[in-house]
This record gives C-alpha cells, structure tokens and sequence, in this order.
C-alpha cells in the first residue's frame, strides 16, 4: 500500500539538480549541431546559441565531398562488421565452453583474466604488430580486438541459466556441442546477443587508436582518427589565433562540428537500441558475477 | 593412478568440441595478449633492429636507472597519481549522489527521459568528446561568448595548467557519471520494497529511509567500486587525456601512458627505455589491482577473480 505522498520543496529541488545537469549533458550536443548548420555570420554573431537564425547545409556538404572522410566511413563500416562479427563468434565459442565443467577450465579462466592486471606494454605490442605484417593492413583494427572480458562473463552467466535439461535430450538424441550451441542455445539467446552486438559495434565504431599507431595510409584511416586529425588541427587554431582564422574561407567550426555529428550520427540512431537492454540484460549480469 | 589418468583422458575426449570451441579465443590470447609479454625483456636490453628482441644485449638495470633520473618521468608518474586521485575524490561521489537523486524523484516517465540523456556521451568516443569540448570551451566558443555577454570576462579553459585537471574531471563526469548511475539504480532497485512500506508506517522521512535502508542496500557495490577505482590509480585514462592535452599543459597533464606513448614515437625512440616505462607502469598497477581485488573480497562480495 503505497500511499502517493504530496510534491515537497524537497521534490523541486531534486527536480532542478537533475534538470540541470541534464542541460549541462544536452546543451554542448545541441550547440555542436546548431553550429554545424548554421552559416559562419551567424556564428561570428554570437558563438552561444538557443535557436538557429538561418540554416544551412553547406558544412555537411563539404564534409561528404571531403575523399578523405569518405574513405574514413567506408573503412570504419568495413572495420565495424568484421570487427562485430569476429568479436561475436570468438565471445559466444569462449562463454559456451566456459560453462562446461572440463578438465583445466580453471586455469583457463585464470588465463584470460590476467589479461585484465597485465599487458605486455606498447612497444612489445607495436613490434608483433609489426612483425605479424600487420603496419598499413586493415585487419589491424579488428584481429587484436578479439574480446571484451565483461560482455564474455555476461553471456557465460546467461548461459549458465538455461536448463541444462534441454541440453541432455538433445545429447542423447545423439548432437554434438556445436549442434547443441548453434541449434538450442543460441536461439535462446536472441535478445542478449542482439545487445552484446550492439555494444561491439559501438567500440569498433569508435575505434582510433590502432588507426593512429598502425596506419599510415589515408585511404585506410578510419573515420574516428580522420575526425581527430580535423578536431586536433582545429584545436591550434580555436587558442585564440583569430588571425589565422580570419584568413580562411571556408567555416572551420561547422566543417568540424559537422564532422563530429556526422561521426555520432550512427550512434545517436542506435542509442534507443543500446539503452534498451541497460537495465534488464547487461547490468544485472555484471551485478550478479 | 592409471585409473586417474584415463578418467580425464576420456574427459578430455568426451569434450573434445568444447575444447575445438576454445581454440579461437586462447588463440587470440596467445598472440596479442601474452606473447607481447615476451618482448618485455627489452626493458632490460639494448633494443637494436637487426638483432631483434632475443638478439639485443642485456644491460641490466640501465633503463631503468636511466628514467628514474628523467624528471619528465616522475612528472608523469606524479601527475597520474594526482589526476586519478582528483577523479576518485571529486569525480566518483557525483555518480552515487546523481543515482539517488534519479531514485528520489517522482515522475516516472521523466526520470526515464533524464537517464536516456545521462547515459548517452558513455557511447562515445574521446576523440568526438573533444571535438565538441574544444569547440564549447575554446576562446572562440559558446561558454565563453555566454560569459563575456555576462561580463564576466574570458577564460581559456583549454590551456591553462590550473584548470586542465578540473577539466578531466569534470568532462569525465559529464561522459560518464551518468552511466555509472545504473549499477547503484540497479542495487536499488533490488532493495525489498515492503522496508520502504514498513519505514513509512514507522514515519520514518525521506532522509530517514535513504540513510537506513537506500544507502546500505548499495553500500557494498559502491565500496567495490571504490575499492576497483583506487586499485586502478595507475591508469588515469590514455584516451581521455591524449584527446585533450596540449603541450602547454605537460607539466599538470601528461601521464605516465601519454609520456611512454610519445617517447616511444618521437624521432629517434629507446625502445628499451620506452619498454621498461610501461614495466614499471605495469608492476605498479598490477600489485594495486591485486591488492584492490583482496581488499574488495574481504568486504563479502565477489572481486573480478
């Protein structure tokens, strides 16, 4: 029996903490928008804007007629699917072996979580790169990613929660593992696999700085490094050599936030998506182990 | 003891699959994880190319006496401590008070509208985060426009050794306190409802019930979460910083991982001496960690092992 308490003074300030720092979390998004479509004047009005006065398309243009960002999305979207897909199948194979009691499982265990304190450091991890051919080569941004510690031990518990019934009528129907995960568990797992997809995608998205050590070749960067090409350029620039800026034709900022949204846009697509599961599947998960 | 032996003979073919299965996993862990552990033994060599990792010569300890006599590598060791420090007292409490604000207030639908919001920069990466912070921030940008219309003058946020650390802080805060709302939101919202029902028939008040029953129902995720960001000190966020230093504040911003990562590529590299930085990096952190992870056991819950 809950009774509905009445709104207190204690309730609007709590109201307008969170407001607040919803604003503060909204308001560099909206302006980073608003500055990549509106005309430079505009912006040299003011740089602080609630509303647009006049919009224009034309950072967006020069971004899409820019080869150089171009080849930047076509090598992410490359990198973004094998990468999801590479890091799917290695993370369901090791989550499902994993739940099985075999001998060594242990030390197995202890094996990939020691990757978690210890690395080796970036120079011996430059030099096998280097040595395995990797420099200038593509697959560079999606072979040494292979899994995520978390999202794996997330899947091993939810694996571990089906009934292990539906497996023993299936062995003795005569089904080997491989049978029993891809026909039986797997499509019981729809939603969860749906998620860890999802939060995949988004790091190879996001990937930059195996681009940045690795590759040398501008027709292979991917968009992220592009992108910070562009933003760390423009950063000399932003410190107050007005000058410098007066110079240029074009509109530096809205070419820059244009390249920054055009590069958040296929997150900001899937977010409804990504949040969908927070709560229910991938939290609790973690929680629990 | 032959018996013994079969046993697990025939327990390892009877899961022979399960074992194929794992192939492609260890496969990866051997080749990008531990081998990379091999070359390790730079930090005690003299790296030459033509001789390769096993063919350089040994020097001892040279590296290593050679850094700790690099003031810039004590700058880095230092300014980690203290960056990370500066996040775990300031940064860490946002989230826990930002989780039980969100759990106080009353309107449903917008507490579900706020988290959408809170929770979406965690998707992003630092490299658009500085995009839009250097355009926000910079001496050109809307804060500063807003406070010089206010009259209250500009500040350069971006390269200013008194601000740069703020600066990490809070930009961590804002990416990412949100997110981590939803572990504690998600401790709460595991707390048996009927001790709120059974508080207010006691008429215990709002405060009351936070500090008896919200508070001690996360107390023990929030002590491991403390427990693993303290364990983690000696990674005060590559990412983050290297988006977002510049060289004029070096001396309050570079970190150990930004200093191994430009003395590993500047012109003419040590890779002995780059190598043996991220060793001691690597011990320092690996002895915290694992001292985090005892700590954070003794408190009752699971650690990462």
């Amino acid at each position: 029996m809950m009774t509905k308490r009445k709104f207190t003074v204690v309730d609007i300030i709590i109201l307008i903490l969170l407001t607040i720092f919803g604003l503060a979390v909204l308001y560099p998004f909206y302006n980073a928008i608003l500055v990549s479509l509106v005309p430079q004047h505009v912006y040299a009005e003011s740089p602080f804007m609630l509303w647009p006065d006049e919009i224009t398309l034309d950072a967006y243009k020069q971004v899409f007629n820019d080869q150089t960002l171009i080849n930047g999305m076509k090598t992410t979207v490359i990198v973004t699917f094998l990468g999801t897909v590479y890091n799917m199948l290695i993370t369901i194979l090791t989550s499902y072996a994993l739940t099985k009691d075999i001998p060594g499982r242990k030390f197995i265990n202890y094996l990939i979580l020691f990757t978690m304190f210890f690395s080796g450091g970036l120079i011996p991890y430059y030099l096998l790169i280097k040595n395995l051919g990797l420099i200038n080569n593509i697959l560079v941004m999606v072979l040494p990613m292979g899994f995520n510690i978390m999202y794996m031990i997330v899947l091993r518990s939810f694996f571990n929660d089906i009934p292990d019934a539906l497996e023993e009528s299936a062995k003795i129907d005569g089904a080997n593992d491989f049978i029993i995960l891809f026909k039986i568990i797997l499509p019981l797992s729809l939603p969860i696999l749906a998620t860890l997809s999802l939060y995949y995608g988004v790091n190879r998205w996001n990937e930059w700085y195996h681009g940045m050590l690795f590759i040398n070749s501008p027709d292979i960067m991917p968009l992220q490094l592009v992108l910070r090409n562009i933003v760390q350029d423009a950063s000399k620039f932003l410190q107050g050599n007005t000058a410098a800026m007066a110079n240029v034709e074009t509109f530096s900022e809205g070419i820059q936030m244009a390249s920054v949204v055009t590069t958040m846009f296929p997150i900001m697509m899937l977010y409804p998506f990504l949040q969908r599961y927070f709560l229910s599947g991938l939290t609790l998960g973690a929680v629990k182990s | 003891m032959k018996a013994k032996i079969n046993n697990l003979l025939s327990s390892i073919f009877e899961h022979k699959y399960i074992y194929l299965m794992l192939v492609p996993g260890l496969a990866f862990l051997l080749v990008f994880k531990y081998f990379p552990m091999y070359g390790i033994q730079l930090a005690f060599k003299r790296y030459m190319i033509n001789e390769g990792i096993t063919g350089s010569p040994w020097i001892g300890l040279e590296n290593f006496l050679y850094i700790w006599s690099e003031p810039a590598f004590w700058r880095a060791f230092k300014n980690t401590i203290v960056i990370s420090l500066m996040k775990l007292g300031l940064g860490f409490p946002i989230g826990i008070i930002l989780a039980l604000l969100i759990n106080e207030l009353k309107m449903k639908k917008y507490r579900r509208f706020l988290q959408t919001i809170y929770t979406f920069p965690h998707f992003l990466s630092w490299v658009i985060v500085s995009g839009i912070i250097f355009n926000f921030l910079g001496n050109t940008g809307a804060l500063n426009s807003l406070l010089e219309n206010l009259g209250l003058g500009q500040i350069n946020f971006l390269m200013n050794k008194g601000i740069f650390r703020y600066l990490l802080v809070y930009s961590e805060v804002w990416k990412e306190a949100g997110w981590s709302t939803i572990l504690y939101l998600a401790a709460i919202a595991g707390i048996d409802p009927t001790l709120y029902e059974a508080a207010t028939v006691d008429g215990a008040n709002r405060w009351h019930k936070i500090k008896y029953i919200t508070w001690p129902g996360i107390q023990n995720i929030v002590v491991i979460m403390f427990i693993m960001t303290v364990g983690s000190i000696m990674v005060a966020g590559f990412n983050q910083v290297f988006n977002l230093y510049n060289e004029v504040v070096y001396d309050v911003g570079d970190i150990i991982s930004t200093y191994v990562y430009r003395i590993s590529f500047q012109q003419a590299p040590d890779y002995g001496v780059s190598t043996a930085v991220g060793l001691f990096n690597g011990v320092v952190n690996f002895m915290l960690l694992m001292i985090a992870n005892t700590v954070a056991k003794k408190f009752g819950k699971s650690g990462i092992i």
